[in-house]
């Protein structure tokens, strides 16, 4: 036989396990952590180089940038960490990228003389292949489907035990922040 | 030339990350042959980084040293935590982690080229 002793493919569940209690970062979570992760550092390390090094040039710009590496590290913190009150936190953060990505690009494309130099979010993110556009809708969409079931850990079984007319956790079933505040 | 190493280092990022993306199709969890062929885009990294530090000792200067220095830390942490991240996952979203990883890889041998075009190494 050629293969190797070690089961190179062990084939996973079906579903993505829920093991670890309150966790956002399991299954699809897994991914979108990753992806975060990335761009939090992107985004930050460039940031700081162009404020470091050439901060007249397209202040702007640059500041816009630190900004998007800020609330891009907020949400991979918040998504990783995956606790009720960071899952809200991280909704918000996603909602502020969304909301910055549309901004910010229409603002690129209106006015490029503001716009010498790219940011992350300018022309939508093309300069990243607008994976920034798609990021925080899949964020959005994973955190939803977090919520709209029971929290994974977060009583799970209590919630069939209780029956179908009862959710049991406040905390997750509805939409929070009625004081959100606008990006920007 | 375009230089053999970076041309190499894009050929195994795209292979791997159509690798991993067929055994996320397939269902699949993290598995040894990934976990050796992130060790093989890592060391591929590492002599790439070995070799852009041995241009700028031998007085080679890009147009934006801190980003090129912020290129050489970030190039070889790409497929340890990839690695590390993907392997806490028990299902088809670790490999998801990888594809991730080797395109990273082959996307930062284009950035690298941009910054630095000399680089023919």
């Amino acid at each position: 036989m050629s293969e190797p002793t070690a089961s190179p493919e062990p084939t996973a569940s079906p579903e993505p396990t829920a093991s670890q209690p309150g966790s956002a970062r399991t299954g699809p979570g897994r991914l979108l952590v990753a992806i975060y992760a990335l761009f939090a550092l992107s985004a930050s390390a460039r940031a700081g180089v162009q404020i470091a090094t050439k901060f007249h040039h397209a202040p702007v710009a640059y500041l816009l940038s630190a900004f998007a590496g800020l609330v891009y590290i907020l949400a991979t913190v918040t998504l990783a960490v995956g606790t009720p009150t960071a899952r809200r936190i991280a909704v918000v953060s996603c909602s502020v990228e969304l909301a910055g990505v549309l901004a910010v690009g229409t603002w690129s494309l209106a006015d490029p003389a503001t716009f010498p130099d790219a940011t992350v979010w300018s022309g939508y993110g093309s300069g990243y292949g607008f994976v920034p556009l798609v990021l925080p809708v899949f964020g959005l969409l994973w955190l939803r489907r977090l919520t709209r079931r029971p929290g994974p850990g977060q009583g799970a079984e209590d919630a069939v035990a209780d029956g179908p007319a009862r959710v049991t956790s406040p905390a997750d079933g509805h939409n929070p922040n009625p004081h959100r505040t606008r990006p920007g | 030339m375009n230089g053999a190493v970076p041309t190499t280092i894009i050929v195994a990022g795209l292979v791997l990350a159509g690798y991993a993306l067929l055994m996320t199709i397939r269902n699949r969890r993290m598995s040894v042959i990934l976990l050796g062929a992130l060790g093989v885009l890592e060391i591929l990294l590492l002599v790439e980084v070995g070799l852009i530090v041995a241009r700028l000792a031998s007085g080679g200067r890009p147009a934006s040293l801190p980003t090129l220095i912020g290129y050489l830390i970030a190039m070889p942490l790409v497929p340890l935590a990839a690695a590390f991240w993907g392997l806490l996952e028990r299902s088809r979203w670790g490999p998801a982690v990888i594809i991730v990883a080797g395109l990273v890889a082959a996307v930062l041998m284009v950035r690298l080229h941009q910054i630095w075009p000399v680089i023919h190494v």
